[in-house]
């Protein structure tokens, strides 16, 4: 081995080199160069490669006011270049005064999944692959091991005799596992118990999936397919503005309806009315007044501590 | 080998190198961008707030046929249709009705006997225990007259559905299903339904086989 002498054969190759071995030589490189763009080509398939005003966006609350309106628009923008709608988003504050809960009563639910395809249409879920917040499983009766539980159930009818349905989704938890591992803060609970994503801060790292005891969270593993006339344009930055490859996203109780005062998508469509929402500090609201008044409740996995504002119910 | 050459070379390796490269992307040699499973669209009966029947006011709010509620197309004013009973003491529902009604209230059909509920004299009512008389609309003060609890919590927004507005602020409205969107008032148990599908995995697994395993 001879560095020096390659060093100075470096120096010597551009001195002799004649018209035709350059015509070569540049001939071999263009060729070269272009198989190198050809190679890189999957890079360019990224369509969604952060525009420099993504890239420099600030953190969600050092937002003045006219930023944000900066933001909602190039989303807007984004959004209608892409589906050929243009959307309504808004920023919603958590309100005063409000802390939201949900119960369920697992006397009622059938098991029909019809919250879970009602979130997935609210929501702007993609519809390949299936990203669903709402799982929706199959127990025996009489047991809550989650062992075995199921949710690939098909059967012609439900509920099935024998069983018991309980769907899952995020238990918007007031001691949240997920928060706490999340290295860049790109979640955090608002003060009415959403715990909300910046899907704009979020670097895909996972750690928040690992660590929910609830299987809540999902990843984008690839870009969100969702049919352009399926899009709902009514959004919220925090909640069912469409997603990107590699970001997370879960169930945010609807903020783009629960902070405008509606009801969540999976309650309006419940069949058998097994879900209520509402504000705990108002003791007269619907679920004010089941957990005054039920007797029985279960907070999933409640020996972790997560204290989750999610309550199973049964009637008795 | 003269110092072109070399780089021609090299160059030329390179050139080789990245051109297979293109071409592995290009042939998809690598399986990454494989045409994923088709999935179906689910049937937008799964995600409407659709409840389990339409109800007399629901008919006559979307304009439906309501022949079936004009009592007196054909039966007479101040003639109460006699009440037949099989040998077991069971009502039978005369073939003009047995299309559309089906008795069965109650696990032990308690509560059959029509004019628990439709007023004898006037058929286009109803009537409550206590001689209540309703509009045919009005049938959630029927039910709640039999049913105090389920009524309270029914009241309360406990028992049955709420849409619109938790908020309840002025120009946001809730509506609150009446106990005949879900339930059928002559045979009130909620029939099973078909299940929405179940989710599509993101790769085809294995069926798991619980039940040979353990
Ligand atoms: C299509 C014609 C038709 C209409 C409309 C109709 N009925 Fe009848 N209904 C009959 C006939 C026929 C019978 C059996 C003959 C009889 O005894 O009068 C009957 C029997 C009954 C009976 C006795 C049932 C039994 O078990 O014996 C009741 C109660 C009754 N009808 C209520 C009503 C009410 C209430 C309405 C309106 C909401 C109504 N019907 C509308 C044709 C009709
Ligand atoms: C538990 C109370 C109750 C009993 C018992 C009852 N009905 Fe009714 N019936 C109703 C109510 C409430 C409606 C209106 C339903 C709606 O709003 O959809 C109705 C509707 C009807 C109608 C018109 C709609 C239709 O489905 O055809 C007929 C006819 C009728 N009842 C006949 C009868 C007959 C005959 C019996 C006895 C065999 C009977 N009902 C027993 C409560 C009752
Ligand atoms: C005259 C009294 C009376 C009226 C009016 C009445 N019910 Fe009932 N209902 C009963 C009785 C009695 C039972 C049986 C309870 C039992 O078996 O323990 C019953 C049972 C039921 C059940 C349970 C059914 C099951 O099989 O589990 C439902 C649901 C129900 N009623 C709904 C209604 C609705 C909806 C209305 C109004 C359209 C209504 N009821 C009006 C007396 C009434
Ligand atoms: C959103 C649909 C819905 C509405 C509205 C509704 N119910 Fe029910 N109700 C149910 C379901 C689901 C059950 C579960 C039992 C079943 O499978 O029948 C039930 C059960 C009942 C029972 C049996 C006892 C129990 O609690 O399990 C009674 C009685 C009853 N309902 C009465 C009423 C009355 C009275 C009203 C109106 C004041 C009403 N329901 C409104 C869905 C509804």
């Amino acid at each position: 081995m001879n560095s020096s002498n390659s060093a100075s054969g470096a120096v010597q190759t551009g001195d002799g080199m004649n018209r035709r071995s350059f015509l070569r030589a540049s001939a071999v490189l263009t060729t070269g160069l272009a198989a190198l763009a050809a190679s890189l080509k999957p890079l360019m398939e990224l369509e969604d490669f952060p525009t420099a005003e993504r890239f420099m966006q600030k953190y969600y609350t050092e937002l003045t006011p006219t930023e944000m309106d900066k933001v909602l628009k190039r989303i807007a923008d984004e959004t209608e270049a892409q589906y050929g709608k243009r959307p309504h988003v808004r920023d919603l504050k958590p309100m005063d005064g409000v802390e939201f809960a949900y119960c369920l009563n697992l006397t009622r639910c059938i098991g029909c999944r019809k919250c879970v395809h009602a979130c997935v249409k609210e929501n702007n879920q993609s519809r390949n692959p299936e990203i669903q917040y709402i799982r929706v499983l199959r127990l025996p009766h009489g047991s809550m091991d989650m062992e075995k539980a199921e949710h690939h159930y098909n059967p012609e009818k439900v509920p099935e005799p024998g069983f018991f349905n309980m769907p899952v989704q995020c238990q918007q938890c007031k001691n949240p596992p997920c928060v706490k591992v999340c290295p860049v803060h790109a979640t955090w609970t608002d003060t009415d118990g959403i715990t909300v994503i910046d899907y704009d801060w979020c670097i895909g790292c996972r750690y928040c999936e690992a660590a929910c005891p609830y299987w809540a969270r999902r990843f984008n593993f690839t870009k969100p397919f969702i049919p352009k006339d399926k899009l709902n344009p009514e959004m919220a930055y925090l909640g069912n503005r469409p997603r990107r490859q590699g970001v997370m996203e879960k169930c945010h109780f609807c903020i783009q309806r629960t902070r405008d005062g509606r009801y969540p998508a999976c309650l309006e469509v419940c069949p058998v009315g097994a879900r209520k929402f509402g504000n705990v500090l108002d003791p007269s609201s619907e679920v004010g007044t089941i957990l005054r008044t039920k007797r029985v409740f279960i907070q999933l996995k409640e020996e972790l501590g997560t204290s989750p504002r999610f309550f199973y119910y049964f009637d008795v | 080998m003269n110092q072109n050459t070399k780089i021609t070379v090299v160059v030329g390796a390179l050139a080789v190198a990245f051109l297979s490269l293109a071409a592995g992307f290009w042939a998809n040699a690598w399986g990454h961008q494989e045409a994923r499973e088709e999935i179906p669209l689910v049937d937008s009966q799964f995600n409407t707030p659709d409840t389990f029947r339409q109800s007399y006011a629901e008919l006559m709010r979307i304009k439906a046929d309501l022949s079936d509620f004009d009592c007196y197309a054909c039966h007479d004013k101040g003639k109460p249709p006699p009440i037949r009973y099989d040998k077991n003491h069971n009502i039978v529902v005369p073939q003009e009705h047995a299309g559309s009604i089906v008795m069965a209230h109650g696990s032990h059909d308690r509560n059959n006997l029509c004019f628990n509920c439709h007023d004898e004299q006037n058929l286009e009512l109803l009537q409550t225990r206590d001689g209540k008389q309703l509009k045919l609309f009005e049938s959630t003060r029927l039910c709640g007259s039999c049913h105090g609890p389920t009524y309270r919590d029914w009241d309360a927004g406990v028992h049955g559905r709420t849409g619109g507005f938790w908020d309840a602020k002025p120009n946001q409205e809730r509506t609150r299903l009446n106990c005949v969107d879900c339930h059928n008032p002559h045979k009130p148990k909620i029939p099973g339904r078909h299940p929405a599908p179940p989710p599509h995995m993101l790769h085809p697994v294995r069926q798991v086989e619980h039940a040979t395993t353990h």
